[in-house]
């Protein structure tokens, strides 16, 4: 009899749905091994806290249920090896009813065929290139600035200042920096800018005296390019040393990170392009404010939010206004919202493409342009466009 | 007259092969990794199987020339990625079939192994390891600044590229069985070679190389045979699974991670055995999906997964095969 009795508790276990219906699964991979555990925690980081507020107040309401989020995570060790079949898992498996894309845009492309295939909406906020969306999916959303869009700020807030500025193009041989050029390169052609120097240099490079002469000779009055942190903050010191007396300087990551203030007198006026900066002052439309959201994102990890964090908090936030605004967790209706949003968050404008060759691609969010200034004497990040989210003035010219 | 006899003698082979026990195994194990998750459409089971049938193919061509020819080839990656290159590229550049693109690719990276193997197999030992891990740096950085194939940032497929075969529904599950049939290849290959002169000769270089020139065994002309066929099944098999994730960059192509667990894989199954390499694979990857989405493991997967192999290096320095010959020597009549 006690068997009996054993059984049908094992029976009540295994039959009994493990959460109620008003449970909405979020899944998604993030890569706790492997070279990209730093940015994707990050971001995992600000979709937690997203979550926990969200639960805090009672969940998403969606027509007249609530729905508590639960998050469903696996390792994907940083590889696309395993992404299909992680994403798989999530959709069959976990009953996961939306999707957080992965972080790098490559794992996005890998894990875009299952949401596709299943038709589960993903939103991406961490895949920055823009190829993934422009092969006809129906399901992705893009939350971020495309990769091409990083040195559109600094070209535009350049021609603000000097429609016809003498621009030399620097950049690191490695693919994110070139194709962050070449999209630079175009934009500055159609707004009239006059390219006198074009030139890349290898990712290792540690002496920058022969390009900097060539951008001397060639006159050129602004530089834009980079790569990534040693290089750039190489180029950034070299700049000053020899002094090319340049008006106008903006370099990809490297100005991004607290440590670039050691560079002192060399650091002072160069521009970073950032998916967001805590001082970026946007109206939201919804949800908190930048400053809110740091605040609260500080008091949770003890750490401060970067762009990462922003994003992964972004996004659960959009979702959460396209599953409330929809009344439904349906994914068809849910898509159909987001399609038609065009809405303003502390991390700043969303809109997506809705043609066919392009769905789901960020094409409103702008990314924000910071520069280096003296504030009492101590050099910190301005942001200085867009003009909605400024919060200092451009300094131009340097010299 | 001699080509007659020949054929004659490779008939006779053939309906041996057919006879034994070990033929009708492996023949059982494709059935089964095709209806498992056929039956009640299971397709988070297609996707585990999916992994095991790379690794099962990868290790057992890999044991061709490890595990019978005794050189350790550290670069087997390279004719993954570069299969799934060419096919993906003859797809998304040409508008090639998957099959067309699949032949072609497995042709050129058999017949491109032949002409590294002539080059490098000269090499021994220590020297040979070396040597293929250089093909595989050289190939992807030569890839990585090709810019037909994308260059560092790879290539893309788009979904439409599924249409022919059905949909993506339906095109997840044709890869799936055409990379099982893959697997199936392997194992009937790896069994073929072991069963005939050509793997009596590889396992006689594999022993002792310079005693096997003595006795007539054509070192140079085997060694390169051996590399290029061990080249044909895993190009197509990168192929497949690239064709399926619908993306390609060098990174993943060309990752030296995979190559070495390959390695791992037949050292965990017992070095030149057919069965072991497959049960070794297959072992390794269920081990790995299983700590990664256990609750109660992800965090320290790579921890435990370390520890087991190290466990079984010590304690098991045969291998599986060599543990289960110990136990039951009978099983050496039976399994291959």
């Amino acid at each position: 009899m006690r068997k009996l009795y054993l059984l049908a508790a094992v029976a009540a276990l295994v039959a009994a749905p493990a959460f109620a219906d008003d449970m909405l699964t979020i899944g998604m991979t993030l890569s706790q091994t492997g070279p990209l555990n730093v940015d994707s925690v990050a971001q995992q980081r600000g979709a937690e806290l997203w979550r926990d507020e969200v639960n805090a107040a009672g969940g998403i309401k969606a027509g007249s249920k609530h729905y508590k989020v639960r998050f469903v995570t696996y390792d994907d060790q940083s590889q696309g090896g395993r992404v299909q079949q992680l994403y798989t898992r999530l959709i069959v498996q976990d009953k996961s009813q939306f999707l957080f894309g992965p972080y790098s845009s490559g794992l996005c492309a890998t894990a875009a065929v299952i949401s596709e295939q299943y038709g589960k909406p993903m939103l991406i906020t961490g895949g920055a290139e823009a190829k993934t969306l422009e092969l006809g999916n129906k399901y992705l959303v893009q939350v971020l600035s495309r990769a091409g869009e990083y040195l559109a700020g600094a070209i535009r807030a350049l021609e603000s200042k000097n429609a016809h500025a003498k621009l030399a193009v620097v950049y690191a041989d490695d693919p994110f920096s070139k194709a962050v050029a070449v999209a630079a390169r175009k934009l500055a052609q159609a707004g009239g800018l006059d390219i006198v120097l074009d030139e890349s240099y290898a990712p290792n490079t540690t002496d920058f005296s022969a390009i900097i002469n060539k951008t001397i000779s060639a006159s050129a009055e602004a530089l834009v390019g980079g790569g990534h942190y040693a290089d750039g903050a190489t180029l950034a010191r070299q700049i000053h040393d020899q002094k090319a007396n340049l008006k106008y300087i903006s370099l990809l990551v490297a100005p991004d990170s607290p440590q670039f203030a050691s560079l002192g007198d060399a650091a002072y006026g160069i521009t970073v392009p950032s998916q967001w900066e805590v001082q970026a002052a946007y109206k939201p439309d919804f949800g908190p404010t930048g400053a809110a959201f740091a605040k609260a994102f500080a008091a949770k990890f003890k750490i401060a939010a970067d762009y990462h964090s922003a994003l992964g908090y972004a996004g659960g936030l959009l979702l959460q206004h396209a599953i409330e605004q929809s009344g439904s967790i349906d994914a068809d209706k849910v898509v159909a919202v987001l399609n038609a949003m065009d809405v303003t968050t502390f991390f700043g404008r969303f809109k997506i493409a809705t043609d066919p060759g392009h769905h789901g691609l960020q094409v409103a969010h702008e990314m924000v342009l910071a520069q280096w200034q003296r504030k009492n004497g101590r050099l910190e990040r301005e942001v200085v466009w867009p003009k909605a989210a400024q919060t200092a003035d451009l300094i131009y010219p340097l010299h | 007259m001699s080509g007659k006899t020949t054929g004659t003698v490779a008939g006779e082979q053939r309906a041996s092969l057919r006879r034994r026990p070990f033929f009708w195994i492996i023949a059982a194990v494709i059935a089964a990794f095709a209806l498992a998750p056929a039956i009640g459409n299971n397709v988070e089971l297609r996707e585990s199987l999916l992994l095991a049938t790379v690794y099962i193919t990868l290790a057992s061509n890999l044991n061709i020339m490890l595990g019978y020819a005794g050189y350790i080839n550290f670069g087997s990656i390279v004719f993954f990625g570069l299969g799934g290159y060419t096919c993906v590229y003859l797809i998304s550049a040409h508008g090639w079939p998957l099959a067309a693109a699949e032949l072609a690719a497995g042709v050129a990276v058999s017949f491109l192994a032949l002409v590294f193997g002539l080059g490098i197999l000269r090499l021994r030992g220590a020297f040979f390891a070396l040597a293929t891990i250089g093909i595989n740096e050289a190939v992807q950085a030569f890839v990585s600044n090709f810019e037909p194939w994308g260059g560092a940032a790879g290539l893309y497929l788009p979904t439409t590229i599924f249409k022919p075969l059905g949909g993506p529904m339906r095109a997840l599950w044709v890869v799936y069985f055409l990379l099982v049939a893959v697997m199936g290849a392997s194992l009937y290959l790896s069994y073929a070679v072991k069963s005939s002169k050509f793997g009596l000769g590889l396992i006689a270089i594999g022993q002792n190389e310079d005693a096997a020139v003595v006795l007539g065994v054509p070192a140079p002309l085997y060694k390169a045979l051996a590399y290029s066929l061990s080249a044909f099944l895993p190009a197509l098999a990168g192929g497949l699974y690239f064709f399926k994730s619908a993306f390609i960059q060098p990174s993943d192509a060309f990752d030296l991670n995979l190559s070495t667990e390959a390695m791992v894989i037949v050292m965990l199954g017992g070095r030149s055995t057919v069965t072991g390499a497959a049960i070794g694979a297959y072992l390794y990857e269920e081990l790995r999906g299983y700590l990664l989405t256990s609750q109660t493991f992800s965090s320290f997967q790579l921890v435990i997964s370390g520890a087991l192999l190290l466990l079984i290096v010590l304690f098991v320095p045969g291998g599986l095969m060599g543990w289960i010959y110990g136990r039951w020597p009978r099983g050496k009549e039976v399994l291959e």
